[in-house]
């Protein structure tokens, strides 16, 4: 049962195929083409074996950057903030409240400096 | 529950089958496979299955269908990475991004290394233009698949676009290296090259660019860019004559691009006119048919020489009968010594051909033909126009119409010229008649619904746009699918005009919704350009993507949302109130009736044509729905109801959406920090309304308009009572940089001294004159109303304004004064239709509104 409907599912499948040749023939060229932007396509292989080095050199950078990046982090998060700071910040400048904390913590918890810079 | 559920081998083949459908876009093969896996009772509740058949039946268009059966699978299989990637998708499909990406995160919790979701994933990083997070995926997937092309790509795209510029060129680079010999003419190749060109040159690495290029050189097949690129580095590095013979070569190729000429004239440092002029003269020798080597000198040469140059330009033109000849010299209007020149030759013309036929009083040469005549009628028009000496622009358009009577371009020309005396009725029958001379030409009956829009008739353009538009449909609705933007935003501003805040809301939000929908029409092209190469566009299409709201048809829009929000903060809509606020007080009973009687009437046409529309829509709709390939467009959106707009609980919450592109994108135009000032000070934000006049004041310090800011924010200031401390010492340290010790009164006089001799400042400083001190009434009435010829600006534009501002109780009660400023500026404008009596003061125009009447366009 299961090879009958097979057979008759590829013969709707080469049907569909020709129904669909058959519409892209009747619009113009840049509607076909624009159809073909969201096709899904297999990508090719590169065959290369000076791939390690490439890779090397890239992922050094990378935790690197990981790094430095976390230790930014670290240092923001000590720095300690006042919650009626971040109230009045979110509140006479309507933004959006984790915006607010960042903004207090990257001036240090000086609230003053913070909403200066929020309106240069 | 099963928590993995692994179908056998049978099951599991037709599984895949589902997927590669869904892949190739055969949606009802994929259905017939996943039907016949769910009539299995022991697979009836698969998950995995079932979410793909729900991923396909969205693709089919059927939404509530596909949401049931994804989130059955996925309660069937939680642990399934499949479940979660097919929800994070039918999100994605719903433009719920945040949401697509919390799924697709949980998916790869249970494979995190599968390729498909973080790919996914990755799309939406950039289209939400999360690069650390993008630059992140892009990473992890050049580790899981260092062989492909589009891992090293993309990677590279993402340092490139946070700016590491050496991070991106080492991984090109790197990946440059891996590639074996191209082919010859290898186009995607040739693409990459040029791109880490480009990366090398934002980078400022200009001679390592250049020798990129040579030693690329045969690779390469886009030759042109390689001339303009090498061409352009050569001139930046100061080696000037290399840079000249590349510019030479390419006027050769095209003589009609002005870069290439003033690439030329910079690198071989052409700064004598005569030099200048020798070189101009002598590619016109080697290009005779060629117009820009004719025309650039026209810039920069004055007196004597310019005469002469000008002279022959507009014989040659003239005489070929070129319409857009005013168009081209437009620019050349700056220079008062060229206006007069220029009007001097062509009244000359005008008179010597109206008399012998010939342009001057040599008769020698042969007769020039008719139509030379007329073109110079039609060019002298369009000169009084731009000067403003309308009388005789429209003398002149009138000799042309007797002499050709059915020229389009004269009719066109009188409708502008009608347009720019204030007399819109007049223009749009002109218009009208243009338009009725050739049905077959849309540009004219664009022209035409247009001008109907600037005389509020709104009914009669969309009938005119019908005449173009798809049939079956309304002309509105088809302009809308269309993105038609420049009849929305002219039709929000009619609406405007006449009260009807709703319906301009709602055009308002249309164009809004335009621009957003262009947005989303990015995400597609993010896998496609990367596998296509074509990455020096991709990366432009990104950065335009990011400034889109930029474009003046959105400003356009914003500034009229803007406006009737304020407005609607200032006067909600009472209940019963309909949202067209014509003045019945004035009208006698009998016109009354006549009013509601035609009133009714045109309700009545609507709702039969509403119906109509209805009913063709449903028609529509089940066409889609039969139709098999049902396409991915997005959630349906919130219908826009114009009542429901103009009714908004938060006016200023909605004003400020509108607000915001404004800020981020357009910062450098004062009127984005004028409207941001109006709303926040409806909402009392001190800080906000102070950050609004400094960016303002950076922006043009004198503007008039944020005159008014600056003065009525120092009177707010005053006006408060405590404020918190911080809020005092930011508002405090602030204003010293921006008013020095100045108190509004001084600040005002002084404004007033600047700029006395401007009609637009004068009438800013009045205003504030009154406001700050009411027993100034007359002074300020006398320097607002003044219409003395020595003051600048006394513009159809800017006298509509002060009219308005007189209306608009900016000064008081003054009867007397708008009576007499009517009269005399209708001896000023005779033609202009708002200084006929009845005042216009009976209109509500919202206040702040621009009139764009007499915009000079």
């Amino acid at each position: 049962m299961a090879a009958e409907e097979e057979t008759v599912d590829l013969e709707d499948t080469e049907n569909e195929q020709e129904s669909k040749t058959k519409k892209s023939a009747k619009h113009d060229s840049g509607a076909a083409d624009l159809e073909k932007v969201t096709d899904y396509v297999e990508e090719a292989e590169i065959s290369s074996n000076n791939l390690d080095d490439a890779m090397k050199v890239v992922s050094d950078q990378q935790t690197r950057e990981a790094k430095a990046k976390q230790e930014k982090e670290k240092e923001l998060s000590k720095v300690k903030i006042n919650k009626d700071d971040v109230d009045l910040i979110v509140q006479e400048l309507e933004i959006p409240r984790m915006k607010a904390e960042r903004i207090l913590r990257e001036c240090k918890g000086n609230v003053v400096e913070a909403l200066t810079e929020l309106i240069n | 529950m099963p928590t993995n559920n692994p179908l056998p081998p049978k099951e599991n083949a037709l599984f895949k089958r589902i997927l590669k459908c869904y892949e190739q876009k055969q949606y009802k093969n994929g259905l017939k496979f996943a039907k016949q896996i769910l009539v299995n009772p022991k697979f009836s509740e698969h998950g995995e299955t079932l979410a793909m058949k729900g991923l396909t039946l969205n693709c089919l268009g059927r939404k509530e269908e596909a949401y049931d059966y994804v989130r059955r699978g996925l309660r069937n299989d939680l642990k399934s990475h499949v479940c979660w990637h097919v929800y994070g998708l039918l999100q994605r499909s719903d433009r719920k991004y945040d949401e697509a990406i919390k799924c697709y995160r949980n998916a790869l919790k249970w494979d995190k290394d599968n390729l498909q979701i973080l790919r996914d994933l990755s799309l939406l990083q950039i289209q939400m233009r999360d690069l650390e997070g993008y630059r992140d995926t892009r990473y992890q997937l050049l580790v899981l698949r260092p062989g492909q092309r589009a891992s090293w790509i993309g990677y590279a795209m993402a340092y490139h676009l946070l700016k590491d510029y050496a991070m991106a060129l080492r991984i090109l680079e790197e990946f440059r290296k891996t590639q074996s010999q191209p082919k010859a003419f290898d186009y995607e190749h040739s693409e990459l090259l040029l791109y880490q060109n480009m990366v090398m040159r934002e980078a400022g690495m200009h001679t390592e660019a250049l020798t990129h290029l040579h030693d690329y050189d045969k690779q390469i097949v886009d030759r042109l860019n390689v001339s303009e690129t090498k061409a352009d580095i050569l001139l930046k590095l100061g080696r000037s004559d290399e840079a000249g013979a590349i510019y030479r070569d390419l006027i050769n190729r095209n003589p009609e691009n002005w870069a290439y000429y003033k690439g030329y004239e910079e690198s071989v440092k052409l700064e004598a006119v005569e030099e200048r002029l020798s070189f101009y003269k002598e590619v016109t020798e080697r290009f005779p048919r060629a117009t820009t080597p004719k025309r650039l000198p026209l810039t920069f040469s004055s007196g004597e020489t310019f005469r002469n140059l000008v002279d022959q330009y507009l014989r040659n033109a003239l005489r070929k009968g070129v319409p857009p000849l005013f168009v081209v010299l437009r620019p050349l209007y700056s220079d008062p010594e060229k206006v007069k020149i220029i009007e001097e030759l062509v009244l000359g013309y005008a008179q010597c051909l109206h008399e012998t036929g010939h342009f001057d009083k040599d008769t020698s040469v042969e007769v020039e033909p008719a139509t030379v005549l007329l073109w110079t009628y039609y060019y002298l028009a369009h000169h009084f126009d731009q000067t403003r000496q309308l009388q005789r622009a429209m003398e002149y358009v009138n000799m042309g119409l007797d002499h050709t009577p059915l020229l389009i371009e004269l009719y066109v020309l009188k409708a502008k010229i009608f347009k720019h005396s204030g007399d819109m009725e007049e223009a749009v029958r002109m218009m009208d008649e243009a338009q009725s001379l050739d049905t077959a030409d849309r540009y004219i009956n664009s022209k035409c619904a247009k001008y109907m829009l600037r005389a509020n008739m709104i009914q009669e353009a969309c009938d005119m746009c019908s005449k173009f538009t798809r049939e079956g449909v309304s002309a509105v609705e088809s302009l809308n699918e269309m993105q038609c933007m420049w009849f929305q935003t002219e039709c929000a501003a009619a609406y405007q005009r006449l009260g009807k805040w709703g319906e301009a809301l709602k055009k308002c939000h249309e164009v809004d919704r335009h621009f957003t929908e262009i947005i989303e029409d990015q995400f597609d092209f993010h896998t496609y350009c990367m596998r296509k190469m074509t990455l020096r566009a991709y990366v432009s299409l990104l950065r335009l993507e990011d400034r889109l709201r930029s474009h003046h048809f959105f400003f356009k829009a914003a500034r009229i949302a803007i406006q009737i929000y304020l407005h609607l903060h200032d006067h909600p809509l009472a209940d019963s109130e309909q949202d067209s606020s014509l003045d019945t007080e004035n009208l006698s009973p009998s016109e009354l009736k006549k009013m509601k009687r035609k009133q009714r009437k045109a309700q009545k046409k609507a709702e039969v044509e509403q119906q109509k529309q209805k009913a063709e829509m449903e028609r529509r709709e089940q066409n889609k729905n039969k139709a098999a390939d049902g396409e991915m467009d997005g959630p349906k959106e919130e219908e826009l109801v114009p009542d429901k707009l103009a009714r908004t609980e938060e006016p200023l919450e909605q004003a400020v959406k509108f607000l915001r592109p404004l800020q981020s994108l357009i910062p450098e135009n004062v009127e984005t920090h004028t409207l941001a000032y109006e709303i926040y000070s409806r909402k009392g934000k001190l800080l906000l309304m102070l950050q609004s006049i400094k960016r303002g004041f950076a922006a043009d310090p004198d503007d008039p308009e944020l005159h008014t800011c600056l003065v009525r924010f120092q009177m707010h200031v005053k006006s408060q009572g405590d404020l918190p401390l911080p809020v005092q010492t930011v508002i405090n340290q602030e204003m010293v940089k921006i008013y020095g010790d100045k108190d509004p009164n001084t600040l005002n006089e002084e404004f007033l001294q600047r700029h006395n001799n401007s009609l637009e400042h004068l009438l800013a400083a009045a205003r504030m004159m009154y406001a700050l001190d009411k027993t100034t009434q007359d002074k300020a009435l006398r320097l607002a109303t003044t219409l003395s010829t020595d003051t600048d600006g006394v513009t159809l534009k800017t006298c509509t304004r002060v009219l308005e501002c007189l209306c608009g109780g900016n000064f008081g009660t003054c009867e007397a004064t708008i009576h007499n400023y009517q009269t005399q500026c209708q001896a000023l404008f005779p033609s202009a239709t708002v200084f006929t009596s009845p005042s216009p003061c009976s209109k509500t125009t919202p206040e702040g509104s621009v009139l764009t009447n007499g915009s000079v366009s």
